[in-house]
C-alpha cells in the first residue's frame, strides 16, 4: 500500500480545469450510473446478471435437444435447427454463462478478500465487462437473421467452417464473437493478475491468500496464455472467410488439422479456466462449513498450479483419433493420466477437510458435497478417456457427452450454484432460504444425474454426439428417454433456484454481518459491502483472517485505528473516479464487428469488387473506439476521496466532488 | 437453523427419490447388445479396445467405492447434528497432513500406472495390423463425402471403359456398404473428399477420422461372418446423424463370390419375350413416409445378413420395358452426370457408384432398407431423408429434376434390377 499512496494514483484534489469532453460522470443511481460505474462490485453484479440471462437461453436450447432425442425419430427440430442447438448451447454456456459467472465472482469477491478497494485498473475492468457483452450480443445476432444462428458445433472444426462449407454470415459472427469474447477475458485476467500481486492488503502474504484468490490467479494466467492460440485460428479463419487466404482451404492446401491443434491449446486450458474457479469456491465453502482450516492448504495450491500447467500440454487428447501415430497418442495419453495426479490430490485434501469438522449441512454445503461426488465421477470418466485405445470408442460419443457435462454442471456449474448461494447475504445483505435452497439442490442434483448418468450406456452403447435422430433399433431409446426426463427435472430445480434468488434479493429476510460464521476477510465487511470496501485497509495476521480477527478484537481494533490515522493523513478514502469511455469503446467495437461479420459488400453485380459498405460500417466503429481511448487516456486516472464519519456515513453530502481540505 | 430442523424430513424423501431414480433406469432397460454396442467385440481390435475400457472402468470404480466411502463416512460421522454441535467450540483448526499427502499421491501414481500399461501396449497394437499378419492382409480404400461413404477395392480389378470406350481393367469401387473377408485383417486406408468425418464400427473398432490433405489408416478384423453397423462419428454438417454405412464380412469363397459380382458389369434383364408392351401401372403401391421415420422392417432388422444375401438373388418378375425406360431417364435427368453404372454406360464420379445397387441391403448411406418403397421414397424427396444432401441441392434444384410418378417408378425398376 505504500507504493499505492506514493504514485500518482493519490487524488489530486485540486483538479485543474478540464474540457467538456473529459467530464467525470458522478451519476449514483440510474442507467448513468451503471454504464459509468468502475466499482467491481457493481461490475460484478453486471457480469452476474449477463451470465444468468444467457444461462436461461443456454437451458432452453439445451432442453429443445433433450425434446428432439426423447423418442427415436423425432421431428420436433429440423436437422439445421438442431445444428444451430447444440453449437449455441456449447457456445453459450461455456464462453456467456460459467465464464462470466466465474468473472463476476473475481469481480467482487476477489478484491474483497485480499483486502483491497478495488481492481488495478478499474476502468479496463469496465471495459471488459462491456467488451464480453458486445461479443454475447455478436455470436447471439444470427438468431435474428437470415442465414441463422452459428451451426458447426462449439469447437467450429475447419473446413466446415470456410465459406465453401458454411456460406453464410452465421460463422463470421461466432468467430468476430468468440474473438471479442477473448479480448475481455485477457483484459479482465491482467487486471486480476495484477489486483492480485500488487493491491494485497498488509501482510496479505501470498501464502496467506485464500484459495479461491489463489485460483482466480492461476485461471488468469491460463486466459492470457491459452486465449492467444485461439485469437491467432479466429483470425485465420476469418482471413479465410473474408480474403480468401488458404489456412483451411483444403483445395488449396491448407491443413485443417491445423485448426485442431490450435483450438485444442486454448480448449483444453479453457476446461480449466472453467473449473479452477469452481475449485476456489468449493475451498472456501467446505472449510466455512466443516468450521476448520482447508486441510493441506499449500498442496490444494500447489496442486492447482500443477493442473493449470500440466493442462498446456495434454490438448491433443481431444485429438486421439486424428491419426496422430503412436508416439504422440502415447505421448498425450501419458500427460492426461498425470494431470489426474493433483485432481486427485485437491479431492484429498476437500474431503481431509471434512474430517473431523463439525460439518453444518446448510445449501452451500449441499452444492459443494454434491460438487465432491459429481466431481470425482467426472474426474475419474475423464482418466477413463485418458486411455487412447479405449477412447478410439468413446471419442465422440454420448460418453463424452456425459463426461463434460459432469466436471461443468456436476463440477463447474453445482459450485457456482453454492457460491452465489455463499456469498449472496454478503453481495445483497439478505438470507437465502435454507427450504427452498435445499429443494432446488435436490431437484438439480436428480435431475442432474438421471439425464447425464444413462449417457455413459448410450455412448458405450454406440451413439454419436450431435445427431439429430436415431433409429429405434439401436438399444437407445430408453437412456434417452430417462435423459430427457431428466432434463426436464434438472430445469425445474434451476428455476426453483433462480427465482428463489430473486425472490430473496426484494424480499428476503436481513441478515447480520457474517452469517455463516466464516473464515476470509471478505466477511469482515458489512452487507451488502460499502463502495469504498474497508473503512480501514486490514492487517493481516493469518491465512484465515477473519477468523483470526474474530478472536483477536483487541489487537485488531488497535491496529484499525492507525491504520485509519496514517490514512486520514494521506487525504482519506481515495476512489477512482467514473468513466464513460469504456463504455464507448465496446459500441465502436460493437459497430466495427457488425461491419465485419455481417454486413454485406456492395451487391457484386452492380459493383463487383466494392467492399464499400463493409468497409465504411468497420471503419466507423474503429474510429468511435480509437476516440473513446484517445479521450479515456486523456481523462486520467484521477479520483476522489471519502471522509467518513464515526457512524460509517460519508462526510461530503456529494462525495463526488474534489473532497475539501 | 430452525429452516434447517424443519428441512430435515424433505430431505429424506428427496433422498429417497434420488436412489430411486438412480436404480430405474439401471433395472435392466439398458442394451448392451445394440447394433452398435461396443461391449459387444465382434474383432481383435474392438476386443482389446474394450480389455483397455475394462482396465481403467475397474480402477476408476474402485477408486470411486474407495474415496466415495471415505466421503460418505466423513459426511455423516462428521455432520453437526443439533444447535449444541453448531454452537460447540470450535473442531480442531488442524491444517494437514504430509505423510497422508505423499501416502495418497503415491497411491494415486501407481493407479495411473494400471492404466497406463495396457494402454501403451494397445496404442500400438491398434495403430497397424501386426507385422506377422501383413502378408495376409487385405486393402480397401474408404472416403468421405457428405453424406456417405465409398469404398475402393484397389486389390481387385473388374471391367471398365475408358474414356476411348475401350475396355481396360480398373479397381472397382462401391458405396455405404463394405464387404470384407471375415478371419482376414482388412488395411483401410481413410480419406475424404470435403470435411472431416469419422469411420467408426463400434464392434470391430473404434474410430478414426477421415481428415483432408492427411492419409489416414485404420485396421480391423472380423471373427466371423457378420453384419456390421457404422456411422460417421465426426459432425460434419447438416446430415451427419444420417451419415451410416454398413460392415459386412464373409467367408472367403462367399467374398469371392461376391467379388466376382462386383466385377462384372451391370445386369441386364433379357428383353422380353414378344408380347410385352407398355408398362405396367403398379407405382400405385408405393408407400408415403413421414419425415425421419424409420426405414427399416422388423424383418430386415433381425436377421440383416439374410437380408443382405437374399438381396443378391436376382429378381423376379422383372419387367424389361420398364427396365428400359428407367435407364434412359436415368441419363435424361442427369442423374448419369454423377453417378457411374458401369456396362450401362454411366460414369458420373461425384456421387456413390450404383452398378450394383440392387444388390446393397441399405440405400442412402445405409439409412434405409434396399426395397422398392424405401427407393421410391428416397428418389421421390431426397431432402425428406437427408437434409441438404447435394443430389438434392446440386442434383434436383440446381438442374431442376422434376420426376414424374412414371418416372419414379421407372428407376425404381431400374435401379432394383441392378443386382
Amino acid at each position: 500500500m505504500e507504493a499505492l499512496a506514493k504514485t500518482d494514483f493519490l487524488a489530486k484534489d485540486d483538479l485543474p480545469e478540464k474540457p467538456f469532453v473529459l467530464w467525470r460522470p458522478t451519476a449514483k443511481t440510474g442507467l448513468m450510473s451503471w454504464l459509468t460505474t468502475v466499482d467491481h462490485k457493481r461490475i460484478g453484479f453486471l457480469y452476474g446478471i449477463s451470465g444468468l440471462f444467457f444461462f436461461i437461453f443456454g437451458g432452453i436450447e439445451a432442453l429443445l435437444i433433450r425434446i428432439q432425442l426423447a423418442v427415436p425419430n423425432n421431428t420436433f427440430l429440423t436437422s439445421a435447427q438442431y445444428s444451430e442447438m447444440f453449437t449455441m448451447h456449447g457456445t453459450t454456456m461455456i464462453f456467456l454463462v460459467v465464464m462470466p459467472i466465474g468473472a463476476a465472482f473475481f469481480n467482487f469477491i476477489m478484491p474483497l478478500q485480499i483486502g483491497a478497494r478495488d481492481v488495478a485498473f478499474p476502468r479496463l475492468n469496465a471495459f471488459s465487462f462491456w467488451t464480453f457483452l458486445v461479443g454475447a450480443i455478436i455470436v447471439n445476432l444470427g438468431w435474428f437473421m437470415k442465414g441463422g444462428a452459428p451451426d458447426a458445433g462449439w469447437f467450429g472444426y475447419a473446413p466446415l467452417t470456410t465459406r465453401t462449407f458454411s456460406p453464410t454470415h452465421a460463422i463470421d459472427m461466432w468467430v468476430m464473437g468468440l474473438q471479442l469474447l477473448g479480448v475481455a477475458s485477457i483484459a479482465a485476467a491482467l487486471n486480476f493478475i495484477v489486483t492480485i500481486i500488487n493491491l494485497r492488503a498488509p501482510g496479505m502474504t501470498m501464502m496467506r491468500l485464500p484459495v479461491f484468490t489463489w485460483m482466480t490467479l492461476f485461471t488468469s494466467f491460463l486466459i492470457i496464455l491459452s486465449f492467444p492460440a485461439i485469437t491467432i485460428a479466429l483470425i485465420e479463419i476469418m482471413m479465410d472467410r473474408l480474403f480468401g487466404t488458404n489456412f483451411f482451404e483444403v483445395s488449396n492446401g491448407g491443413l485443417p488439422i491445423l485448426w485442431q491443434h490450435l483450438f485444442w491449446i486454448f480448449g483444453h486450458p479453457e476446461v480449466y479456466i472453467l473449473i479452477l474457479p469452481a475449485m476456489g469456491i468449493i475451498s472456501e465453502i467446505l472449510p466455512t462449513f466443516a468450521r476448520k482450516p482447508l486441510f493441506g492448504y499449500p498442496v490444494v495450491v500447489f496442486s492447482g498450479a500443477s493442473i493449470g500447467f500440466l493442462g498446456f500440454g495434454v490438448w491433443s487428447h481431444h485429438m486421439f483419433t486424428t491419426g496422430m501415430g503412436t508416439t504422440a497418442t502415447a505421448a498425450f495419453a501419458l500427460m492426461t493420466m498425470a494431470i489426474a495426479v493433483p485432481t486427485g490430490v485437491k479431492i484429498f485434501n476437500w474431503i481431509g477437510t471434512l474430517w473431523g469438522g463439525h460439518l453444518s449441512m446448510r445449501t452451500p454445503m449441499m452444492f459443494a458435497l454434491g460438487f465432491l461426488w459429481m466431481f470425482m465421477i467426472g474426474g475419474l470418466s475423464g482418466v477413463m478417456h485418458a486411455a487412447a485405445p479405449a477412447d478410439a470408442q468413446q471419442h465422440g460419443s454420448y460418453f463424452i457427452v456425459a463426461h463434460f457435462h459432469y466436471v461443468l454442471i456436476g463440477g463447474s456449474l453445482f459450485a457456482l450454484f453454492a457460491g452465489i448461494h455463499y456469498w449472496f447475504p454478503l453481495m445483497f445483505g439478505r438470507r437465502v432460504s435454507e427450504f427452498w435452497g435445499k429443494l432446488a439442490f435436490w431437484l438439480v442434483f436428480v435431475g442432474f444425474n438421471v439425464t447425464f448418468f444413462p449417457m455413459h450406456f448410450l455412448g458405450l452403447e454406440g451413439m454419436p454426439r450431435r445427431t439429430f435422430t436415431y433409429d429405434a433399433n439401436m438399444g437407445w431409446n430408453t437412456g434417452n428417454f430417462w435423459s430427457t426426463v431428466g432434463a426436464f427435472i434438472l430445469a425445474i430445480g434451476v428455476a426453483v433456484y433462480f427465482l428463489t434468488m430473486i425472490y430473496t434479493y426484494f424480499r428476503g429476510a436481513r441478515t447480520t454481518r457474517d452469517p455463516w460464521d466464516a473464515r476470509t476477510l471478505e466477511w469482515s465487511l458489512p452487507n451488502p459491502p460499502p463502495e469504498y470496501n474497508f473503512r480501514v485497509l486490514p492487517t493481516v495476521h493469518a491465512r484465515d483472517d477473519w477468523w483470526y480477527e474474530k478472536r483477536h478484537t483487541q489487537e485488531i481494533a488497535r491496529e484499525a485505528a492507525e491504520h485509519a490515522r496514517a490514512e486520514d493523513a494521506h487525504g482519506g478514502i481515495h476512489m477512482p473516479f467514473q468513466s464513460i469511455y469504456p463504455f464507448c469503446a465496446s459500441v465502436g467495437i460493437l459497430i466495427g464487428a457488425i461491419g465485419v461479420a455481417v454486413v454485406d459488400p456492395a451487391n457484386p453485380a452492380q459493383y463487383p469488387g466494392f467492399w464499400g459498405p463493409k468497409i465504411a460500417v468497420t471503419i466507423l466503429g474503429g474510429a468511435i473506439m480509437f476516440v473513446s481511448v484517445v479521450l479515456w487516456s486523456l481523462e486520467g486516472n484521477e479520483g476522489y476521496h471519502i471522509h467518513l464519519n464515526e457512524d460509517g456515513s460519508i462526510k461530503d453530502d456529494a462525495g463526488h466532488a474534489p473532497a475539501g481540505h | 437453523m430452525r429452516l434447517f430442523h424443519t428441512f430435515t424430513p424433505l430431505s429424506q424423501i428427496t433422498r429417497c427419490a434420488a436412489v430411486l431414480a438412480a436404480v430405474l433406469p439401471l433395472s435392466g432397460c439398458f442394451w448392451f447388445d445394440g447394433p452398435q454396442s461396443t461391449f459387444d467385440p465382434n474383432g481383435p481390435v474392438a476386443r482389446h479396445q474394450m480389455d483397455v475400457f475394462y482396465v481403467t472402468c475397474w480402477v476408476a470404480l474402485f477408486i470411486f467405492v474407495v474415496v466415495g466411502s471415505v466421503l460418505a463416512y466423513a459426511m455423516v460421522k462428521f455432520r453437526a447434528r443439533g444447535e449444541g454441535d453448531l454452537h460447540a467450540e470450535p473442531p480442531e483448526q488442524g491444517h494437514g497432513n504430509p505423510v497422508v499427502e505423499m501416502s495418497l499421491i503415491g497411491a494415486s501414481v501407481l493407479a495411473l500406472v494400471v492404466i497406463a500399461v495396457p494402454t501403451l501396449r494397445e496404442i500400438w497394437y491398434t495403430y497397424e495390423v501386426p507385422v506377422e499378419e501383413k502378408a495376409n492382409a487385405y486393402e480397401v480404400t474408404a472416403t468421405g463425402y457428405q453424406w456417405w461413404f465409398k469404398f475402393d477395392y484397389p486389390a481387385e480389378t473388374a471391367q471398365t471403359l475408358d474414356a476411348t470406350a475401350k475396355a481396360v481393367g480398373a479397381p472397382f469401387s462401391t458405396a455405404n456398404e463394405l464387404v470384407i473377408p471375415a478371419g482376414r485383417p482388412v488395411h483401410i486406408n481413410l480419406r475424404t473428399v470435403d470435411v472431416i468425418h469419422s469411420f467408426w464400427i463400434p464392434k470391430l473398432a473404434g474410430k478414426v477420422d477421415m481428415m483432408p490433405n492427411r492419409g489416414n489408416h485404420l485396421w480391423v478384423q472380423a471373427d466371423k461372418p457378420g453384419y456390421f453397423w457404422g456411422q460417421c462419428a465426426e459432425f460434419c454438417g447438416e446430415s451427419h446423424a444420417v451419415m451410416r454405412f454398413r460392415v459386412i464380412a464373409l467367408g472367403p469363397r462367399e467374398f469371392n463370390d461376391w467379388v466376382n459380382a462386383q466385377m462384372a458389369p451391370a445386369h441386364r434383364v433379357a428383353a422380353a419375350a414378344a408380347g410385352a408392351g407398355a408398362p405396367k401401372a403398379q407405382f400405385a403401391a408405393y408407400r408415403t413416409f413421414s419425415r425421419n421415420e424409420a426405414g427399416f422392417t422388423e424383418k430386415f432388422d433381425r436377421s440383416p445378413l439374410d437380408s443382405w444375401r437374399a438381396q443378391q438373388l436376382p429378381g423376379k418378375d422383372e419387367d424389361p420395358a420398364l427396365i428400359a425406360r428407367g435407364r434412359e431417364l436415368f441419363s435424361s435427368k442427369t442423374c448419369a452426370s454423377c453417378h457411374t453404372i458401369r456396362g450401362d454406360g454411366y460414369i458420373g464420379v461425384v456421387g456413390p457408384e450404383l452398378t450394383h445397387v440392387g444388390a446393397r441391403s441399405t440405400i442412402a448411406a445405409g439409412l434405409l432398407e434396399n426395397n422398392r418403397d424405401e427407393l421410391h421414397r428416397w428418389i421421390h424427396a431426397p431432402n425428406e431423408v437427408k437434409p441438404g444432401n447435394t443430389m438434392w441441392v446440386k442434383g434436383y434444384l440446381a438442374n431442376n429434376i422434376k420426376l414424374t410418378l412414371e418416372d419414379e417408378d421407372a428407376l425404381v425398376n431400374y435401379l432394383e434390377s441392378l443386382k
